[in-house]
């Protein structure tokens, strides 16, 4: 039975005539190869937790598809134009709206699909490494939103410059303007150079902080604003389209209830996307890191997700974490069982660790020992000084500086982390506190004990370290890790109140 | 009357395509000749609605194209094949006739039925589902009847309608508008007077934008006697008003 | 069909300078129909827009990758333009002429690609770009190279969307620092590897296109 014979719609027929006869499968080999090597690839080296697997959705995806759809549209667009049967179609009872609108919906059928089956694709490949949380939308929303607008900007510079040169100009003429919101973007909320907001209308930015939507609902706020501007656009397009054959002179643009329907879709596009712009400058930053819009915001989301922590380590120094990084929870014990094991039982050291929100109340949380027991505190995104534990190659802060993490160095952050606390003094939850020598060697010391490689002591003495005195560190951790478990142990007991104290030399170690 | 055009015009800058027509015609096949640049283009563009004239009065399907809501309802009963026909190279003959019934409007539950008749009546019936970047443009011609007769017009615009068709075919096109000018106006713009004289029941000849003879191939056929040059007696009938209308 | 005054052709010149003059018309009108004059306004058009994005500072500051980001979307543009650029109107009336067709094809790319360097320098002239006019040479040269093997499959019109997803790829690469030499847009000026890549795609592709002309199935009439 084919299609000619089952009664559809004729808007319906028009559709799956154009949807039959579109150019874009010819193209979506190429577009799941680039898909596979820039999003899934991208999306892979990121941690198993949802909002920061979706951000690929608008910062790698959108471009991709912006890069194709485009041009795509834009030779749908021109299709009448080449095929020269603009006098043909204009002789047609059915309104231009509705004929570029067949032709724009079907290459749009085809874009979204394909756009869809990414999505599809990437939230599968999550969802069998994630540990907690489910798919969020709103970054489907938004991608979806953006290729829609690519789409139609390339479709309507089509039907009015159905040249040659349209497709690519327009391919390079949406990629550049996108490009250019990121880097605006990337001032809002990374640098926090750009005294305004407005930026944040880019659907593309940096990816997100990593334990974003794992403490705190991430507001949709934002999103939202982002959807409305370019729907806005969209729309208003659209009703431009409208008007084409009218604006070619070929024909009237049909009668006057068809015109004050374009006239009427342009002033609402336009107006939906001026809100948006202006609702976009007054956003200003919430209590845990991210974004919200006055006008948009509801308390609701504002509340803390309501979980019960994962402590299923079974190690001997309980660790605590978000369910959400379950999938790192043995790596942490494993890291910190044999530190823990070091200063077990010694004034201040801590029973347990725990994983806390590194936002509250609009204040970092940094590291640190408190409570009663004691129990060391620490957030995904940092652990003591080292930063973006779980940002793989893709950091902006490794690019910048170099830095390619690996294991032992993720592992070490922790020890390190735990440690510093512990010498520095509990409830010292005050961020970066640079160890004097006689810590630092002793922090070294028990790195050695426990397994581990001691980094980069300058690092952690800040402006404390020397030439020489990192050499003579470095002496001192050796000749303090080279004592048994039970003399290290029994010496940290009689100074450990000195030492935090900063009244112990490296000479006075043993 | 289907089509009354009173004192029409039209100009492109300093150019007059149209200096002046009228033309009142009913049901019944209506022969459009002339040479190169006489106005017969721009003339069958203004009775598709397609451009509209400068000054003068037209009314088709006792209708004023002016109007939008009547210009709609004239598209849905017109036909229209122009000189150089566009078409979509991965479409399908079925597919783009399809594609025009449903821009013409045509119900839904009727466009099946109508492709199909309309790919029978010109003859491509075996290539229905082949790619229109494999037909000979013969048969791309063809199409474009097919896609001009699909909704059953009431008028008929074709524009070199038998450019590409082989003899053969050129007959059993003037049989079809025989039959389809029984029942609608069919104006036909041609350089073949063999065409015009084998299917038209009337013949307008223009020149410099005006009408210089109506009447019928025969009255065309008798002006020619003894002063005509051509191969046949319509041609010297038809180079005989053209001089005439020249001097 | 009546005598129309003829104008009086001018007087024939000597062999030689006839021969010349005859193809400079030749050329000229082959490049016509090519949209040449049109491509080279699209090329200014791309110049302008690298002018702007650095004039502006749309690029990011600090790392190569970063600032390499726009260039790389405007290079991959004006190559992309360049590709479409061999799309022929006329299809196989054309092909079965004699025997300039593949040497007017090779000029018309060639000399795009000249321009194209031209354009786009010009644009970035007085503004501090990434790398250089190597960097931007070298990108050009390469991915015209890509559009052109592209032109062979798709035909000239869509010869367009291989550059694009080449670039789309080399975005990832950027950031990934990829070392492979066929991701050449990625490689310092200096780097041979990339050098002699992105010059063997590039005559692969003028080769090729040279003598086989573009595919004309799939293109339109434009």
């Amino acid at each position: 039975m084919s299609v000619m014979s089952v009664p559809l719609p004729r808007s319906a027929r028009a559709l799956w005539l154009e949807v039959k006869r579109n150019a874009v499968p010819y193209v979506l080999p190429l577009l799941a190869a680039v898909f596979y090597f820039d999003t899934l690839r991208t999306a892979d080296g990121f941690p198993p937790v949802w909002t920061l697997r979706a951000s690929v959705i608008p910062n790698h995806m959108l471009i991709e598809f912006s890069a194709f759809a485009g041009g795509l549209a834009a030779w749908a667009g021109s299709r009448e134009g080449r095929r020269k049967t603009l006098d043909l179609v204009a002789t047609m009872p059915r309104a231009a709206w509705a004929r570029l609108g067949a032709a724009l919906a079907g290459a749009l059928c085809w874009l979204l699909l394909a756009f869809l089956a990414g999505v599809a694709v990437l939230y599968v490949q999550t969802a069998l490494q994630a540990t907690w949380g489910g798919p969020p939308l709103w970054p489907v929303l938004a991608g979806a939103a953006g290729v829609t607008v690519v789409t139609v900007i390339g479709f309507t510079c089509g039907v009015f410059f159905p040249g040659r040169f349209t497709a690519p100009l327009v391919a390079i003429g949406v990629l550049v303007p996108l490009q250019v919101g990121f880097r605006e973007a990337v001032n809002v909320n990374v640098t926090a150079s750009s005294g305004t907001t407005y930026a944040l209308l880019s659907p593309i930015s940096v990816p997100p902080p990593v334990e974003t939507g794992v403490y705190y609902h991430v507001p949709p706020d934002v999103p939202i604003v982002q959807v409305m501007f370019m729907v806005g656009i969209a729309v208003a397009l659209f009703g431009v389209l409208s008007l084409a054959p009218g604006l070619r002179q070929l024909a009237s643009a049909g009668g006057r209830p068809l015109r004050v329907a374009a006239v009427t879709l342009v002033a609402c596009g336009v107006a939906a996307s001026w809100t948006a712009f202006a609702l976009a400058g007054t956003a200003r930053p919430d209590a845990v890191g991210g974004w919200q819009i006055p006008a948009l915001h509801s308390a609701a989301s504002d509340q803390p997700v309501p979980v019960t922590p994962d402590c299923t380590s079974g190690s001997a120094f309980q660790v605590c974490v978000h369910p959400a990084f379950s999938f790192y929870l043995d790596d942490v014990a494993a890291a910190l069982d044999p530190v823990a094991a070091e200063i077990a039982g010694l004034p201040g050291a801590p029973a347990g660790a725990r994983e806390v929100a590194s936002m509250s109340g609009g204040q970092s949380v940094w590291s640190g020992i408190s409570g009663n027991p004691p129990v060391f505190d620490f957030a995904a995104e940092h652990v003591g000084t080292t930063v973006g534990m779980f940002d793989g190659i893709n950091s902006t802060m490794y690019i910048d500086s170099g830095i390619i993490p690996d294991a032992a160095a993720w592992r070490e952050g922790f020890q390190q982390g735990l440690l510093d606390s512990f010498l520095i003094g509990p409830s010292q939850h005050s961020g970066f506190v640079p160890l004097d020598a006689a810590q630092q060697a002793v922090e070294d010391a028990l790195l050695i004990a426990a397994g581990s490689q001691p980094q980069n002591p300058i690092s952690q003495m800040g402006e404390k370290a020397f030439p020489e005195t990192v050499a003579a560190v470095s002496a001192a951790a050796r000749r303090f890790a080279a004592l048994p478990a039970s003399a290290r142990h029994a010496w940290l007991a009689a100074h450990l109140a000195a030492l935090r104290a900063g009244a112990i030399t490296l000479a006075q170690l043993p | 009357m289907n089509v009354d055009i009173r004192d029409t015009r039209r100009s492109f800058g300093k150019n007059k395509a149209v200096a002046g027509v009228d033309l009142q015609l009913g049901t019944g096949v209506f022969g459009l000749l002339g040479p190169n640049g006489a106005g017969k283009t721009s003339l069958l563009r203004m009775l598709a609605t397609v451009l509209p004239p400068t000054s003068g009065e037209i009314w088709l399907l006792d209708r004023d194209p002016r109007r939008p809501a009547a210009r709609r309802e004239i598209r849905r009963r017109l036909g229209y094949l122009p000189q150089n026909l566009g078409y979509y190279p991965s479409f399908t003959v079925v597919e783009f006739v399809e594609y025009f019934a449903l821009l013409k409007e045509m119900p839904s539950s009727a466009v099946p039925k109508a492709v199909a008749e309309a790919v029978e009546r010109v003859d491509l019936g075996a290539k229905a589902k082949a790619r229109l970047r494999t037909l000979s443009g013969g048969m791309l011609r063809r199409v474009g009847i097919a896609q001009a007769i699909v909704n059953d017009p009431h008028l008929l615009l074709l524009d070199e309608p038998t450019a590409g068709l082989d003899p053969e075919q050129r007959v059993q096109f003037r049989a079809l508008l025989r039959v389809l000018g029984e029942s609608a106006t069919v104006i036909v713009s041609t350089h073949l007077v063999e065409d015009v004289g084998a299917a038209c029941s009337e013949v307008a000849l223009m020149f410099a934008g005006r009408i210089v003879f109506r009447g019928t191939p025969e009255e065309l056929t008798a002006r020619g006697g003894g002063h005509g040059v051509g191969d046949t007696p319509l041609e010297r009938g038809y180079s005989a008003v053209l001089s005439a209308a020249r001097s | 069909m009546t005598a129309v005054k003829v104008l009086k052709p001018p007087p024939a010149s000597a062999g030689t300078t006839r021969r010349v003059l005859a193809g400079i018309r030749l050329t000229w009108l082959h490049l016509r129909t090519r949209r040449v004059p049109a491509g080279i306004l699209a090329l200014a058009a791309c110049g302008g827009v690298l002018r702007a994005a650095l004039y502006w500072h749309w690029t990011f500051a600090g790392l190569y990758a970063r600032q390499q980001q726009i260039p790389l979307i405007i290079e991959a543009g004006a190559a992309a333009v360049i590709a479409v650029t061999a799309h022929s109107p006329f299809g196989e009336t054309e092909q079965a002429t004699g025997r300039w067709l593949p040497y007017l094809r090779l000029f018309a790319a060639v000399g795009m690609c000249g321009l194209a360097i031209a354009l786009l320098q010009l644009g970035a002239a007085g503004e501090s770009l990434n790398e250089g006019v190597l960097v931007l040479a070298r990108n050009i040269i390469g991915i015209t190279g890509i559009g052109l093997l592209c032109s062979l499959v798709t035909g000239g019109l869509l010869a367009w969307t291989l550059p694009m997803g080449y670039m789309a790829f080399c975005q990832y690469a950027l950031f990934q620092a990829w070392t492979a030499p066929w991701t050449w847009p990625v490689r310092r000026p200096a780097d041979r590897g990339a050098w002699i890549c992105a010059c063997a795609v590039f005559a692969a592709g003028l080769l090729l296109f040279t003598i086989v002309g573009p595919r004309t199935r799939l293109s339109d009439d434009s």
